[in-house]
């Protein structure tokens, strides 16, 4: 956990040690990793798993068949796929809001997700299997996604008012929405393969899945690694930052190949899933103040604690079936969405 | 349908006239009207009593009103069995092939009747909530208004297995979006950005709270409550259009009469109030007949917001831009309904695409738009 504390930082604020909130939350992420392993919408019910878990590894028979498949081939990739994608969300907001410098920038608003949500659809009616392909697909949609809303705030000068922008993303995802539900009334086949993906969950997941998108995570946390520096020197402005010896061209261009490559990696997998990335990033700087760095290193931690417990929530809520994540996380994000736009003076970042 | 008498301006001589130097002739064949007006004597109302006729806006009212009824013949004519024009009078007249007769009467005129209210409901709405939020961005759909209803009305068919979208809960779920929207957005006042997007949170909230009903019920309820959901024809309840075709009358009614007042209150609040207009009053007013109006229509055929921003922008296009053109709306909206639905009943012919979806993917290039373009006024 990188503290800043050879840096002339000005305040007091980017001093304050990250450990103790970082423990904290990681603390709180593995029991939250527990409960995902432990709690269920099935028949087996936390005692029973708690029983199979501490055995497991002792040998002891008393684990039934079911609980060790329930426990290791359902809940196991399901709680490690909810902490790939948290972090994925969790990050790429972060990094977003930093490049549009908007506290509302997040991939699910913007249209990044419907983006890569709308290129899985296309590929599928165009020929492509379910099983091929997806990961990168879905990246490149949210590459387009990215860029055309960015070029959207671009062309008309939309970036000075983040309220603006986001009110040009969620035209563009609702308009990429329709077009997707079009796509697949129009190939029943499609939609049959992709409709339990489209809402966005973490149910049946395999681990195969993960490792999919594993490659792209670890190049995406090498980039950003990179990256982290010259863009928390771009937070004080493009002057400052040309001054340090920094491209911010080629910063920005960099942060919106990992947002992609996070969002898309992350899409492929739940499905879209919105308001995380608004969420997460929210409570990191208020954990951590505006450093970018300081931000990142807390929302890896807060995306994976976002997302495994609306999972937990989504399995509870309506047993015996199952809630789509993108519900939950709706019903956590939209009042943050109000929060935020309702402060008066909007945090420009 | 009386269309010379909608989006005209009501003027009585005397009351301030244009400064025609006939004026003191007092005699009604010498008054020269405004250039683009036609005046029309009224003998009921006295000698000088007579109203000025906005031409332009009579010419594009009446050129919807043949579009639509164009449209409507063929919405009527086409469909999985196609009918010739004169099959299809004959089916409407009650005789000819029973089939055709049932397929017509039964079945595409009412979709067709309420295609037309919800679609002039709708856009109605739309300019009512444009105009007193002075915003073009905030039509009932985008604040969240239409989400509200839906919400609710779902919570009908989950909570109290009562039939699809009863009237009386899309309205309370309506007023509590609204209430919810203004609310937030109250410090910040309803002409900036931030009005919308509050409204975008609370919209997200209520579809977050209709998909966890929906998951809570049965898949069949579920599946029967779908199309509806994204707006569509299909589920349409014979009591939610009769209640939807009263509404929309005497909104019609209503906004004739606040026609003048809502012309003016397009400026600032204290040159409303000078000009003698009760703002405050009038706002309230424009408010609940919006409000109303999106959650009946919402109740016969969904959440179909994006005819709200459509129609009333169509209809500013077409028509004069004097005034705020309540009626032509109405009739673009109706016209935007009616052509979305025959072109999903078309596109795909054995299958229906919701309206909902067609009039989204034809509304949003055209928000992009508005949003995008160089600024002008909101308004």
């Amino acid at each position: 956990m990188a503290t800043t504390s050879e840096d002339d930082a000005p305040c007091d604020e980017r001093r304050r040690p990250l450990v103790v909130p970082g423990l904290w939350l990681l603390g709180a992420l593995c029991l939250l990793c527990l409960a995902s392993l432990v709690i269920g919408a099935g028949e087996v019910g936390p005692l029973a798993s708690l029983a199979t878990l501490a055995g497991h590894p002792l040998g002891a028979a008393a684990a039934s068949d079911e609980a060790r498949f329930v426990i290791l081939e359902l809940r196991g990739p399901r709680t490690l796929i909810g902490l790939a994608v948290g972090a994925a969300l969790g990050v790429a907001g972060a990094l977003l809001q930093t490049v549009a410098r908007n506290p509302l920038a997040e991939p699910g608003l913007l249209g990044v997700s419907a983006g890569s949500a709308f290129a899985i659809a296309l590929a599928l009616v165009l020929g492509a299997s379910a099983a091929t392909l997806r990961v990168s697909v879905a990246q490149l949609g949210a590459l387009a996604g990215c860029a055309g809303v960015l070029a959207a705030g671009r062309l008309s000068a939309l970036g000075q008012d983040p309220v603006r922008l986001v009110l040009t993303g969620a035209v563009l995802s609702g308009l990429l929405g329709a077009l997707t539900s079009l796509l697949l009334m129009m190939d029943q086949r499609a939609a049959d393969e992709i409709r339990f993906w489209l809402v966005g969950s973490l149910a049946g997941r395999r681990l195969s899945d993960l490792q999919a998108i594993l490659p792209s995570l670890s190049l995406a946390a090498v980039i950003t690694l990179s990256i982290a520096r010259p863009l928390s020197a771009l937070a004080l402005g493009e002057r400052v930052a040309v001054g340090l010896g920094h491209h911010p061209s080629r910063v920005r261009l960099l942060a919106i190949a990992v947002v992609a490559l996070l969002v898309g990696a992350a899409t492929a997998v739940a499905g879209p899933i919105a308001f995380v990335g608004l969420v997460v990033p929210f409570a990191a700087r208020a954990l951590a103040g505006p450093d970018i760095r300081r931000t990142l290193w807390l929302a890896l931690l807060l995306g994976p604690i976002v997302v495994i417990a609306a999972d937990i929530v989504a399995r509870l809520a309506v047993r015996p079936s199952e809630l789509s994540l993108g519900v939950i996380t709706a019903l956590i994000g939209a009042p943050v969405l109000v929060a935020v736009v309702r402060s008066r003076r909007l945090p420009s970042l | 349908m009386n269309a010379s008498s909608l989006d005209s301006i009501p003027h009585r001589q005397g009351l301030g006239d244009t400064g025609s130097p006939a004026a003191s002739g007092r005699h009604a064949d010498a008054v020269r009207p405004p250039a683009g007006y036609w005046r029309l004597a009224l003998p009921m109302a006295g000698k000088d009593g007579a109203i000025l006729i906005d031409r332009r806006a009579l010419v594009a009212n009446l050129g919807l009103i043949v579009a639509l009824l164009i449209l409507g013949g063929l919405s009527l004519c086409l469909g999985s069995v196609t009918l010739a024009p004169l099959e299809t009078t004959r089916a409407l007249l009650g005789q000819g092939d029973a089939m055709n007769a049932f397929l017509v009467q039964e079945l595409r005129l009412p979709r067709l009747a309420a295609g037309i209210a919800t679609g002039a409901a709708f856009a109605l709405s739309g300019c009512l909530m444009q105009t007193l939020a002075r915003n073009r961005l905030a039509t009932p759909g985008i604040i969240g208004i239409d989400n509200g209803a839906t919400a609710f009305a779902v919570a009908s068919v989950v909570g109290l297995g009562m039939s699809l979208a009863p009237p009386p809960l899309a309205l309370a779920g309506a007023a509590t979006a609204t209430a919810l929207t203004f609310g937030l957005a109250g410090g910040v006042g309803t002409r900036g950005y931030r009005f919308i997007v509050a409204g975008i949170g609370v919209g997200a909230v209520f579809g977050a709270v209709t998909q966890l009903m929906l998951a809570r019920v049965d898949i069949d309820t579920a599946n029967a409550a779908y199309p509806w959901t994204v707006g569509s024809l299909n589920a349409r309840d014979p009591a939610s259009l009769w209640a939807l075709g009263a509404a929309l009358v005497i909104g019609l009614a209503i906004s004739r009469c606040i026609a003048q007042a809502l012309n003016v209150l397009r400026f600032s609040d204290s040159v409303a109030a000078g000009l003698g207009i009760r703002v405050r009053h009038c706002r309230r007013g424009a408010l609940m007949l919006s409000v109303g109006l999106t959650a009946l229509a919402v109740a016969v055929a969904g959440p179909v917001g994006m005819v709200a921003l459509i129609g009333p922008e169509l209809a500013r296009h077409v028509s004069s831009p004097r005034g705020v053109p309540l009626m032509g709306s109405a009739l673009a909206g109706a016209l935007v309904m009616v052509s979305a639905d025959l072109a999903g009943r078309l596109m795909l012919a054995p299958l229906e695409i919701p309206v909902g979806i067609v009039t989204a993917v034809i509304g949003g290039p055209l928000l992009l738009w508005i949003l995008l373009r160089p600024s002008r006024r909101i308004c």
